[in-house]
């Protein structure tokens, strides 16, 4: 079967409102695939689709040809799919460490049982995850920081963490959502060198993103969305020029370039 | 420094102070009966704050029904020692798996609710457990209540009681510290603040809530045992709504997001309360110090002082760097 | 047959007192989206300052003591708000607060005894059924009530900035509605519907210093059973849980009557969907 995560057909309706309609998307492991599209055009339904929060109406999901198409989020995990939130809530008390640490749930071996009364094996995996964290937080460069309180950090730094959160999961695939939204420049740039980072030791990473400069410079492949279908999809840079895609994005300068292009 | 038992209490200090604060603390007040006596009945309500700081302060479930559970405990303890012969230790376990298993149920319908509406069923649940056990003559002795429930085993004197109180503290925020050190403690912690992100982990988010509201429950049972034996005589009024409503009040004010808080909240509230002139406005004080705290300090006491100890620590760093809107419920405690 | 007719009747007319109560708590949840705990407090407080005082006078009385009550939530409300407290649930605690203080100062201010007065001495008899007499004007006085409220809802430009600081804070605040004053409005309409609620109650069944909590969870229950959007669904469901009391009351026994109310709040609670949508936490 294919590797790699994939959604086909993907329709999804609230009420009488079609949020998507009969929408592809793939994600290769080792890539980096873009997802671009106003406000509105269904970037987040598709994400809460393929994650398991929303049932879509037909279409599939499949991970390296497991169909995982309707299962609870919290099932989806377990099929190594990771995701990150557009703004993210934190326990502002809870240590990056800590934080990091959420992401081994899926994995963990030990009872509620057996943590609540310390036996000698939840102890051990204990410190075991402990000692798995260290890695992930080294290469997000956050280790340094294991010991402060995610509320004490900036915005770039809170979504590092959630990258970093994803990856103790296990997962193959994590899906971003608008990971360098409210970054400064240079943040954005650090984002894109850990994402890259990411990506190289095989997992697939598919991306929200309005900086169409971060998703030429990061992306592998691009798809554009306009009211829940796919406009086009391609390279990113295919996709970036593609008129129908100028015109979508940018709404009112697009058409004013285009009428002064023509003048 | 090194002490015995280190390699499992040196990461859990709640658990060291508690125990060093006990060992210290009890000497001295089992001089004088009563003080003596006021360390029983503090130590049952220390037990049911401490329930109440698993459910509301980590699982995020704001509970109305610890005195109903503690209740279930008494009564599961009285009528099987009373009625049914069973030595004064082996009801324990009933005591604590039947609250438990109960508010496991009830969790396990309600949770997927917003956290106001699941406040509101326990509510109504104590209210149910209140009023069947009132009714409930054959087995409860009703409005009467049950007289003549032994004392557990060789611990017949208060000051014996008063030891076995704060053990089974000690023993509670042990256990209590080892979850929320594991990977369902982190993950009640994440749930209460946002459950798109728990279910985002991998977590059941209902299953998990349930199980927190469980182990909360079981705590009360265990409280409402101790309270059985100790007074050796139950009655509805006992442990009633009141119960529940002075225990969540005093974690809130202890700070029920933090393992201790609610046993400091119990302390110096039962502290404040003796200094009070008439008993019928001990409701009025609790009412306004709950308030005063929501205002003043929504973290409660040890919030405060964790704050405090912060700025001490790194008196340049800015208090808020972060984002706004980043974390719309981090007023819980 | 006369007996059943009997106990309906009987059971509307007590739940008229229950979907009294519900408006404000869905008026709170829908414009807040919290609950206000003390409404039941303040009935108790309208109750005795009303049972004190007498006559025409004692009414007046007890609502401004009831409003003044509410008053003082609502500006804990609004300091909580100014500290930048968002949690629906602290709000909720703070007047959980407030009720547990109200329901001490009435106790040691009046003591345990219970707050009861008649109006009226002999029962109504129409078509066979005795009617109390108290009850009867209860249920019009609320009637009317509540379908005023329901068309000030509906169709005055007031009702509908609430339906749309309701549907969207945001939204409406950018709309230049007063979404705090609203809300605020709405704690004080707590102060006056379960003062008056207080009086009614006063009147007819009388109550006494344990009773707030109950109060405030029967108007809650009465408020979810058709759902907690209206006024007038509550008013219903206020109805509904009076008969289902009236008919416990004469068919089972007395300890069922009274666990009717939390009965309806646990059934409606783990049976229907109501609140689930703070599962997905809002998230779009």
């Amino acid at each position: 079967m294919s590797r790699g995560l994939t959604a086909t057909g993907i329709e999804v309706a609230f009420g009488g409102v079609h949020a998507l309609r009969g929408v592809d998307v793939a994600v290769e492991p080792g890539k980096v695939a873009g997802l671009i599209g106003r406000n509105g055009s269904g970037k987040t339904t598709l994400f809460n689709c393929i994650t398991g929060f929303v049932r879509p109406t037909a279409g599939r999901t499949t991970v390296d040809g497991v169909d995982v198409t309707s299962l609870p989020p919290d099932r989806v995990v377990k099929h190594g799919i990771a995701r990150t939130f557009q703004t993210p809530r934190v326990d502002p008390r809870a240590t990056v460490l800590s934080a990091v640490l959420c992401g081994f749930y899926s994995r963990v071996g030990a009872s509620f049982v057996g943590s609540l009364l310390g036996v000698p094996g939840a102890w051990r995996e204990e410190q075991r995850l402990h000692r798995r964290a260290e890695p992930i937080l080294e290469r997000l460069g956050l280790a340094e920081l294991r010991g402060r309180e995610v509320g004490q950090l900036s915005m770039g730094l809170i979504r590092l963490v959630e990258v970093a959160r994803c990856l103790a999961s296990g997962a193959r695939f994590v899906l971003l959502d608008e990971p360098a939204a409210g970054l400064t420049a240079a943040e954005q740039e650090r984002l894109a060198e850990q994402v890259r980072a990411v990506a190289a030791s095989g997992v697939g990473v598919l991306i929200v993103e309005h900086n169409i400069g971060l998703v030429r410079s990061l992306c592998d492949t691009a798809t554009a969305l306009e009211t829940g279908r796919v406009l086009c999809a391609g390279t990113p840079e295919a996709v970036v020029r593609d008129e129908r895609v100028m015109r979508s994005y940018l709404g009112a300068i697009g058409d004013l370039a285009a009428t002064e292009a023509a003048a | 420094m090194s002490f015995p038992g280190q390699r499992y209490l040196g990461p859990r200090p709640n658990t060291l102070i508690i125990a060093v604060c006990v060992l210290v603390a009890l000497p001295v007040v089992l001089t004088r009966p009563v003080w003596t006596d006021s360390a029983v009945v503090l130590g049952v309500y220390a037990l049911l704050g401490l329930s109440v700081g698993i459910s509301y302060g980590q699982a995020g479930i704001l509970t109305m029904s610890q005195g109903a559970f503690a209740a279930i405990g008494g009564y599961a303890a009285a009528i099987l020692t009373t009625r049914f012969g069973w030595p004064p230790y082996a009801d324990l376990l009933v005591a604590m798996a039947l609250p438990a298993a109960l508010a496991y149920g009830v969790a396990r319908l309600v949770t997927r609710l917003s956290p106001l509406a699941t406040a509101l069923a326990t509510l109504a649940l104590g209210s149910v457990i209140e009023i069947l056990i009132r009714n409930a003559d054959a087995l409860t002795g009703g409005y009467i209540g049950l007289a003549g429930i032994p004392s557990v085993g060789a611990i017949n004197t208060p000051a014996g009681y008063a030891c076995l109180a704060w053990g089974m503290i000690v023993v509670t925020v042990f256990l209590y510290e080892n979850l929320m050190c594991s990977a369902y403690g982190r993950a009640l912690n994440v749930l209460r603040v946002d459950q798109a992100r728990a279910r985002a982990d991998g977590i059941d988010v209902p299953a998990l809530m349930s199980a927190g509201f469980a182990v909360s429950a079981a705590v009360a049972g265990a409280a409402g045992w101790l309270y059985a034996h100790y007074i050796s005589f139950l009655s509805p009024e006992s442990l009633d709504t009141h119960i529940s409503i002075s225990a969540l009040l005093m974690a809130v004010i202890g700070g029920a997001g933090y393992i201790l808080g609610p046993i400091v909240g119990t302390l110096l509230f039962d502290g404040l309360t003796r200094l009070m002139p008439a008993a019928e406005l001990q409701g009025f004080f609790y009412g306004a110090a709950l308030i005063i705290i929501l205002l003043a300090a929504r973290t409660g006491i040890l919030g405060l002082l964790a704050g405090l100890a912060r700025r001490l620590r790194r008196p340049d760093a800015t208090p808020a760097p972060r984002a706004a809107n980043l974390s719309p419920q981090e007023s819980l405690p | 047959m006369l007996a059943i007719a009997e106990y309906v009747v009987r059971g509307a007319l007590s739940g008229a007192i229950y979907a009294l109560l519900a408006v404000p708590m869905s008026l709170m949840f829908v414009t807040v989206r919290t609950i206000d705990f003390a409404v039941g407090a303040y009935a108790l407080i309208a109750a005795a300052v009303c049972w004190s005082v007498g006559g025409a006078l004692g009414l007046a009385a007890g609502l401004g003591a009831a409003m003044a009550c509410a008053a003082f939530m609502a500006i804990i409300f609004l300091a909580l708000k100014r500290l930048g407290c968002e949690d629906h649930i602290i709000y909720a605690l703070a007047s959980f607060g407030l009720a547990t203080a109200l329901a001490s100062l009435v106790l040691w201010w009046w003591g345990t005894q219970a707050f009861v007065r008649d109006a009226f001495s002999d029962p109504w008899s129409v078509g066979g059924i005795r009617l109390a007499p108290q009850g009867v004007i209860n249920f019009a006085l609320i009637l009317l009530l509540v379908g005023a409220l329901h068309l000030l809802i509906q169709h005055t430009s007031l009702g509908r900035m609430m339906r749309a600081a309701a549907a969207n804070q945001t939204g409406a605040a950018l709309a230049s509605i007063p979404v705090q004053g609203i809300q605020v409005g709405t704690y004080l309409a707590g102060g006056l519907l379960g003062g008056l609620a207080g009086l009614l109650v006063l009147y007819s069944a009388g109550l006494d210093f344990t009773a707030p909590l109950g109060l405030t969870l029967s108007g809650f229950g009465a408020a979810i059973i058709f759902g907690i959007g209206s006024p007038l669904r509550g008013f219903f469901g206020g109805l509904a849980m009076g008969i289902a009391q009236a008919l416990a009351a004469g068919y089972a026994s007395a300890m069922v009557a009274g666990m009717v109310p939390f009965l309806f709040v646990l059934l409606v609670l783990t049976t229907s969907r109501f609140g689930e949508e703070a599962l997905a936490g809002g998230r779009p």
